[in-house]
């Protein structure tokens, strides 16, 4: 019997390493997506469902692995940035091909590179402003820069340097780049990914054929992808695409609802995934001296703001809307998952009787009137709402609510004609700059249309983004973090995964922490 | 027809700049720096005076350039030909059921005025007029389509019975709520006419109940109906706006929501524009029915 038992508990420990080995090739994968893609090009892209698409049609000088930090080689097969930070050099791999067959050379290294930057073109330009001059010598790229740019190494693993044909843009017709950027797309696309765009019906669906000559290599020692192509076909409706995999038409479906987590968990045919994300959830608190109406703010007070945050139980919260599959924010300024992200505590941990004592030191009386902008037609928004007017009023705070489209809320954001308002951030790119430009740094955005305006925050970040000790830079970020958590001008709240249902036979598919839905890896069990 | 169409391009071009929203913010979704928004803002010419872009936009139009779609990044033109003949195609296959679904059950429920048929048959229209749209639309979708797989989940296929397998669910949903109005005004119009003395002449000449019905009584109880059906276009035009998001049937109704939400200027005016001239042109349509069917009505 214990013979039996050992060869059982083998066999299967066995089946749990090996499944790996067994990767098998062929087949077109159907997915279900909430959004459709517009023009799939790496300036271009400004949408989520455009940028989330691009690596597996582009592929970048550099890659990062799964976890969204760690930076490998990728068209590049090696890098080096010189000691003054001004030069960052790589070497193109040999045997690199577009999906015509053409090689991918020094020319269009630089030509992909030099439109990335091009303020003209996409709105990421912003992002390589360091760069000064991008020149190729046979294999041999040569990045100068301005300043030492601490962020350079990953923005070549980003979305948008990911390398076009040249040759493609000078062909296509087209007055504006825009222009030949779309008469590729549409006509005869030609890309350096593990895929290629082979028919696009807008608003409906879409076709990916695998790129036959793609460099990189499967676990079985051939080309990727494993996939022969991939199917999207666009289902706006939560209900409808669950329902469209539940009844086998499609393998998988993307961000399914939370309240239907646990029900597709329970489902034996179906592997509901939640891939952590950088996703997180909060509201920006108007910091400023006056409100839009010229009236005295109570929340330019910090003690008025911690006590807010003191008041409010994320865990309820998460449980509420979530139904647990998410966790309260940590770090305040950005999601975990990204690179230089400290703390392990959650912020503000609900303590209601710190909430009433600061809520006394600020002031605010028994009927204190905020105001909480939030979407109309949102769910999860209505959910916020009548939890926090229920928290909140434990504390004196009489919550209203105003309900507008993602519009009108995007200019109160900007206008400052707001208390608090619901909203959500995913990083596009693996460098923290970007969100702690965004949440924090005034100049950017004012904070987040929060008007708060610290020059100890502003100077810090300004020195982080030269810095390029990589030490001293992350005491600059863990300082500016603890600075953030403490002034809290946002309601801090929780961090979300990207829920994704699959059906039993796909394997190896992965949704990145900055939401890119890679495929290059990915096979269905036939 | 042409002044309404001028009178339309005035409303909508105010009534779009009268919603709250930046286009630019909307559509740098709330990322891009003040700079970048200043960027977009002046590519999409919304720095002009708005007589200007009013003037562009009136003379655009009459080239019968509708813009570019800031969503889409695609000419709105294309883009709507691409996704009218969906909605068309719903449209059309709804108002057909509807008349298979009412017309019937209307002569019957009238000539069984108040007995049990009509009662059962009232009662049952009753409950389609007020379940919302979306929800009958689910429940079809998670019983024929999810559960006993009779039918796709959503979509819209490549062929024309492809066409007419996909979209007869969303087609049976739209066409549940306009069979239950239509319904009701063709029976009391019927009850009006069955009486009525040129009804009794018929009878009296000895011809067939079944003849008296379809000559006499429907050809004149139709009008009235014929009317209706014309002016709830824009009820099935809005009833497509749901079905389409509920059945992933990539028409214009799903179309114009986006707009919307994205503040997408150019594409809500060419939306807006293509509803003025279908229902102009679906009024001169029901104009021309009702004429066929009541020579009192023909211009002499």
């Amino acid at each position: 019997m214990k013979t039996v038992l050992f060869a059982a508990a083998a066999a299967l420990s066995v089946g749990i390493i090996t499944p790996t080995l067994a990767v098998e090739r062929g087949g077109t994968l159907t997915f279900a997506r909430y959004d459709d893609s517009t023009l799939i090009d790496p300036v271009y892209a400004d949408r989520n469902p455009d940028i989330w698409m691009v690596s597996n049609l582009y592929d970048t000088l550099l890659r990062t692995e799964a976890d969204g930090k760690t930076v490998v080689p990728g068209l590049a097969s090696q890098y080096k940035l010189s000691d003054d930070g001004l030069t960052l050099s790589l070497t193109l791999r040999d045997n690199i091909h577009f999906s015509d067959g053409t090689d991918v050379e020094g020319k269009d290294i630089v030509f992909s590179l030099n439109r990335a930057k091009n303020p003209e073109l996409g709105p990421w330009a912003g992002l390589l402003g360091s760069i000064d001059s991008v020149t190729a010598d046979g294999k041999n790229i040569t990045i100068k820069l301005k300043n030492p740019d601490p962020t350079i190494i990953l923005m070549m693993a980003t979305f948008n340097t990911a390398i076009v044909s040249k040759d493609a843009f000078d062909a296509a017709t087209g007055a504006t780049d825009q222009e030949k950027a779309q008469a590729i797309s549409n006509a005869d696309p030609v890309g350096s990914g593990p895929f290629v765009l082979k028919s696009h019906q807008r608003g409906s669906s879409m076709e990916f054929v695998a790129n036959k000559h793609y460099w990189r290599q499967g676990e079985d020692g051939k080309a990727l992808p494993y996939l022969d192509g991939i199917d999207f076909v666009v289902i706006p409706d939560d209900a409808t695409r669950i329902l469209k995999l539940q009844a086998g038409e499609v393998n998988a479906a993307e961000f399914i609802p939370f309240a239907r987590v646990a029900e597709l968990k329970a489902d034996s045919n179906i592997n509901m995934e939640l891939f952590p994300s950088t996703r997180i959830i909060y509201s920006p608190i108007n910091t400023r001296e006056k409100t839009a109406d010229g009236q005295d703010n109570i929340l330019a007070s910090k003690e008025a703001r911690q006590a807010l945050n003191y008041a409010t139980n994320k865990d309820a919260l998460i449980k509420l809307i979530l139904h647990g599959a998410g966790k309260p924010v940590t770090s305040g300024l950005m999601a975990s998952t990204t690179q230089l992200a400290t703390g392990t505590e959650a912020l503000y941990k609900y303590d209601l009787a710190k909430a009433k004592e600061l809520a006394a030191k600020a002031g605010i009386k028994p009927g204190t009137e905020i105001s909480l902008t939030t979407l109309a037609g949102s769910a999860d928004d209505s959910i916020i709402f009548t939890a926090l007017q229920q928290m909140w009023s434990q504390i004196g705070v009489k919550l209203s609510v105003e309900q507008v489209d993602g519009a009108t809320r995007g200019d109160k954001n900007r206008s400052g004609d707001f208390d608090i308002h619901t909203y959500g951030w995913v990083n596009d790119v693996n460098d923290p700059a970007q969100v702690a430009g965004w949440l924090g740094y005034y100049p950017t955005r004012k904070a987040v249309g929060t008007g708060w305006n610290n020059p100890e925050f502003n100077s810090l970040y300004e020195a982080s983004n030269k810095e390029i000790n990589p030490e001293k830079r992350a005491e600059q970020y863990a300082k500016m973090q603890s600075l953030y958590a403490e002034e809290a001008p946002l309601l801090f709240m929780y961090e979300t995964p990207f829920a994704v249902a699959l059906d039993n036979k796909v394997k190896g598919y992965v949704q990145t922490p900055l939401g890119s839905n890679e495929f290059s890896s990915t096979w269905i069990d036939q | 027809m042409i002044p309404t169409f001028f009178l339309v391009m005035i409303i909508i071009f105010l009534l779009v700049r009268l919603l709250p929203g930046d286009p630019a913010i909307a559509m740098a979704e709330a990322k891009a720096t003040e700079a970048q928004i200043e960027i977009l803002r002046e590519r999409m010419g919304l720095n002009e005076p708005l007589w200007t872009q009013f003037f562009i936009f009136v003379r655009n139009v009459l080239t019968g350039d509708l813009g570019q779609s800031i969503l889409l990044k695609a000419p709105v033109a294309t883009v709507i030909i691409e996704r009218l003949p969906v909605t068309a195609f719903l449209t059309i296959y709804a108002v057909l059921f509807s008349i298979i679904i009412a017309g019937p059950l209307a002569a019957i429920a009238a000539l069984n005025k108040n007995k049990r048929a009509d009662i059962l048959i009232r009662g049952v229209f009753q409950i389609g007029l007020s379940t919302p749209v979306f929800y009958i639309g689910l429940l079809l979708l998670t019983f024929l389509a999810a559960f006993l797989r009779w039918f796709p989940v959503g979509g819209y296929g490549q062929t024309f019975w492809e066409h007419m397998y996909h979209l007869l669910l969303p087609a049976l949903t739209v066409a549940l709520y306009t069979s239950a109005i239509i319904m009701r005004n063709l029976r009391s119009s019927i009850i009006e006419v069955i009486d009525a003395e040129y009804v009794q002449f018929a009878r009296a000449k000895g011809l067939s109940e079944g003849l008296i019905l379809w000559r006499h009584v429907l050809r004149n109880a139709l009008v009235s109906t014929v009317t209706l059906l014309g002016l709830s276009i824009g009820n099935l035009m809005s009833g497509t706006l749901v079905t389409e998001t509920v059945f992933a049937v990539p028409g214009v109704g799903r179309l114009m929501l986006e707009a919307i939400f994205a503040r997408d200027y150019p594409l809500i005016q060419g939306l807006t524009l293509t509803f003025a001239v279908l229902v102009s042109i679906v009024f001169l349509l029901t104009d021309m029915i009702q004429s066929w069917l009541d020579p009192r009505l023909r211009p002499s």
